[in-house]
């Protein structure tokens, strides 16, 4: 990535498109601490995370889920949500406690009826909703969402882009949301940035975006053979 | 003989030991890098090709460049039996092996290992035996250099060689090649992963065998059923140092280890020397968890 | 699940733990000599629990932390005279202090990497202690002391105790959350705020403090300790297999799969010596491959009811 700088203000949503091979997961896992930037730092609410392990990062409010879900398997999906409110920033240290709150927060994202389901055994949406439930169980303010609209049907996109709305008024996090499906991206983010090759080629609102050049470019290749 | 020439023998012996290494680490390496499974029980199998070694020059009288190959047969049909026995099962129908997998194949050959060895200490009794194999020796100067090390070093790199252009040339050695990188690709390309799977897993078993059997030349009096305990951490310190999966990595790291225990042992004893061969891993798997070879 | 109050689990342990102190007391030495080595046997299956049983690291080879408990009392008894119950105090600490300074470079390594690295560390170990002199030649330490049975027995008993009720703390506690997370997916966890640096490092200092323990008892109840069979992996061997026999993390799966494990191999002591783990190696192969969950899981599984009170 190069000269790469973003700003994100609270409660504000931004989402991030670009080729692939662009970059953007690699945005997110510098921002989470995952990998290390070369240069660069990356600040919260005016603290430096840049030099924080992944789980320090989470202390400080920011969480982030994952492309290919990564449930624990050994669990319910109650319990997987569980461990995100015991080692997030909600000092909540009971597990009798923290159970109870993960059924709270399962059930906003819609997942009421499979607390006691092995979270092996739950179904692909069902996985990046948990992704999600953990993230938000953290109590994390920031949340950095990596393609949960992926390989969702058009039902289950228009509910996954109806319950992110809802979400959002409710809980008010700041949300950089990484994106293939435009339709979510658009609909969902006050300001959207396009990477290409390392690099930010446009940002702007969803509306100048869809009409900027060089996004078209980025995405079709050289010239639009049809002009 | 001045510093300098006994540097010399030390680092043409520790070639060619490190030759016969890089055989006994090979088939861990094959199985390793295509199948993904780390065989515990590595060590018992070159405990059994030494063996068969062994007895073929006790009943037939052959020298272990002849039962080498002997061995490779007989390690073809174990490694197949031990394919279905052990690995079918849990790579049939996943992609990958997952960590609780992973914990099951460990504990698994665990047992088989200890399995093996004290039915081995049970049916040929604790004693060690040895083969006498001495075609002569070559002289180049001040070094006297033991045909029986000469041969066996450089079947040993033909070994590895061969394994390699099967791996490269043939179609069935592209299909394995395939399957150590994408287990869905394989069947995509019309090839029953569970076939290359098993053949993948046959061929190390031979291979390792055939280093059992190769391996005795170097110890003369020390073959016994725990001699896995010994040659199995060899095999996989060698194939971390040159990377699981990497072909030419075996030979490298064998190399490597084979100079470095016979350099050591030459101001201290035979057991610092294997402790030190062993230590190297620790700071290799800190600094390079992939190996040296990039 | 209640976290409230213990569960049945933990009362069935204790009562079977008293049934262990009445019949030493009641039964006579010939009783507690052979318990003693079943309570050792079990106290070793919950040191490697710890480690191996929650955390998924699979340990080969935790015989070094028993190999460092006995050599630490049997220095300490047979060079210093001091009282045995000094030397399983050094023993543990022992283990404690090795398993932080091993642990802080081996528990970055994952899987396979890891478990070789710690037979890596035993044959290391083994190979040092041969050259030490200090440590007897051939590493061999043999001490004399009025027999006295009832003691070491005791002293085990209570390590046990002691690990039973943390291994059920642990276990339900919000530590226990946070170890079966890394157990699954140790990446996952820590991007839910799970430090695994922190959490597998007391996990392997437990399964140190506890290996080392229950060696210094061994050493005690042997009266010594020799290098070949201190650093012997069929001690290992039957560390997993009681785990994996009886179900690995849970609390009761280490005590029951001591006893199954110990109870035959006493009668079997009297034949062939080789059959020991001839037989627990083929037992480790067949519950690994068919019951990997061991006798508490199959056990959980088939029954609704039981899958609520067994842990």
């Amino acid at each position: 990535m190069k000269d790469v700088s973003l700003d994100l203000p609270e409660s504000a949503v931004l989402g991030l498109i670009g080729p692939n091979g662009s970059g953007k997961s690699t945005l997110l896992n510098v921002i989470a601490g995952v990998d290390k930037p070369t240069s660069g730092i990356v600040k919260l609410d005016s603290k430096r995370i840049d030099n924080l392990r992944t789980n320090r990062v989470v202390r400080y409010g920011l969480a982030k889920t994952h492309q290919i879900p990564k449930p624990f398997s050994n669990m319910t999906a109650r319990e997987n949500v569980a461990v995100a409110v015991l080692y997030g920033r909600r000092n909540i240290h009971s597990p009798s406690s923290a159970l109870q709150e993960a059924e709270r927060t399962l059930s906003l994202v819609g997942m009421g009826s499979r607390n006691d389901a092995p979270a092996g055994n739950l179904t692909v949406q069902e996985k990046k909703k948990l992704e999600l439930a953990r993230a938000i169980a953290t109590g994390a303010s920031v949340l950095l969402l990596d393609e949960v609209f992926a390989g969702l049907s058009p039902e289950e996109l228009k509910d996954s882009i109806q319950l992110f709305k809802k979400l959002h008024e409710e809980l008010h996090f700041s949300a950089l949301v990484v994106e293939h499906v435009m339709r979510a991206v658009l609909s969902l983010s006050q300001k959207v940035m396009v990477l290409e090759e390392g690099r930010v080629i446009a940002t702007g609102s969803p509306d100048e975006i869809v009409h900027d050049e060089k996004v078209i470019q980025a995405y079709l290749g050289s010239k639009n053979p049809a002009t | 003989m001045v510093a300098v020439e006994l540097l010399v023998r030390d680092l043409a012996f520790g070639l060619m030991l490190g030759c016969v290494f890089s055989v006994v680490a090979h088939g861990l390496n094959i199985i390793w890098g295509v199948v993904k499974v780390v065989n515990i029980a590595h060590g018992e199998f070159i405990m059994l090709g030494a063996y068969g070694a062994y007895f073929l020059n006790l009943f037939a009288g052959m020298n272990p460049l002849e039962t080498a190959p002997v061995d490779a047969i007989i390690g073809l049909f174990v490694g197949y039996a031990f394919y279905y026995a052990f690995l079918h099962r849990e790579l049939h129908n996943k992609e990958m092996i997952t960590l609780q997998s992973e914990m099951v194949t460990l504990a698994a050959t665990f047992g088989l290992s200890l399995f093996i060895s004290n039915l081995a200490i049970i049916l040929f009794t604790g004693n060690p035996v040895g083969i006498i194999y001495n075609p002569g020796i070559l002289q180049f100067g001040y070094l006297t250099v033991p045909l029986a090390a000469l041969y066996v070093a450089i079947l040993s790199v033909l070994i590895i060689a061969g394994t390699w252009l099967f791996l490269e040339r043939t179609f069935i050695g592209s299909a394995i090649r395939a399957y150590a990188q994408d287990v869905t690709a394989t069947e995509l390309v019309g090839a029953d992963p569970a076939k290359v799977a098993s053949l993948a897993t046959a061929l190390g078993f031979a291979v390792t065998m055939a280093g059992g059997a190769l391996l005795t030349v170097w110890v003369p009096v020390g073959i016994n059923p725990l001699m896995g305990a010994l040659y199995a951490p060899i095999s996989f310190v060698i194939v971390v140092l040159g990377g699981p999966g990497k072909m030419w990595g075996s030979l490298v790291g064998g190399l490597t280890l084979g100079v470095v225990i016979d350099l050591v042992q030459a101001f201290a004893t035979a057991q610092i020397a294997y402790a030190a061969a062993f230590l190297i891993l620790i700071p290799v798997l800190v600094f390079r968890p992939k190996g040296i070879l990039k | 699940m209640n976290l409230q109050k213990p569960g049945l689990t933990l009362y069935g342990l204790f009562i079977v733990m008293a049934f262990l102190a009445a019949a030493a007391l009641l039964l006579g030495v010939a009783v507690s000599s052979i318990l003693v080595v079943l309570l050792i046997y079990a106290a070793l299956a919950y040191s490697i629990n710890f480690i191996t049983g929650m955390m998924g690291y699979v340990d080969f080879g935790h015989v070094l932390f028993m190999a460092i408990g006995s050599y630490a009392l049997a220095t300490l008894v047979s060079y210093y005279g001091a009282n045995p119950l000094l030397g399983v105090g050094a023993g543990a600490v022992l283990g404690l202090v090795f398993a932080f300074g091993i642990g802080l470079v081996i528990l970055r390594f994952r899987g396979v990497y890891f478990a070789i690295a710690t037979v890596v560390l035993v044959l290391a170990a083994y190979n040092i202690v041969l050259q030490l002199p200090q440590l007897g030649t051939g590493g061999e330490i043999i001490f004399n002391r009025p027999l006295q049975p009832l003691a070491p027995y005791f002293t085990i008993w209570t390590i046990v105790m002691i690990e039973i009720a943390l291994t059920y703390y642990v276990n339900r506690s919000r530590i226990g959350f946070g170890i079966r997370a890394i157990k699954s997916e140790e990446d996952a966890a820590s991007s839910v705020g799970v430090s695994p640096q922190r959490l597998k490092l007391i996990g392997y200092m437990l399964g140190g403090l506890f290996g080392g323990a229950a060696g210094a008892v061994y050493s005690w109840s042997t009266s010594g300790v020799t290098a070949g069979p201190a650093f012997d992996f069929t001690f290992s061997l039957l560390m997993l297999a009681m785990i994996i026999i009886g179900g690995v993390g849970s609390s009761i799966g280490p005590l029951l799969g001591a006893v199954v494990v110990y109870i035959p191999s006493y009668f079997l002591l009297t034949s062939v010596s080789q059959a020991q783990p001839l037989i627990i190696g083929l037992l480790v192969i067949i519950m690994a491959l068919f019951l990997p969950d061991g006798v508490v899981g199959l056990l959980r599984r088939s029954n609704d009811r039981l899958r609520l009170v067994l842990e």
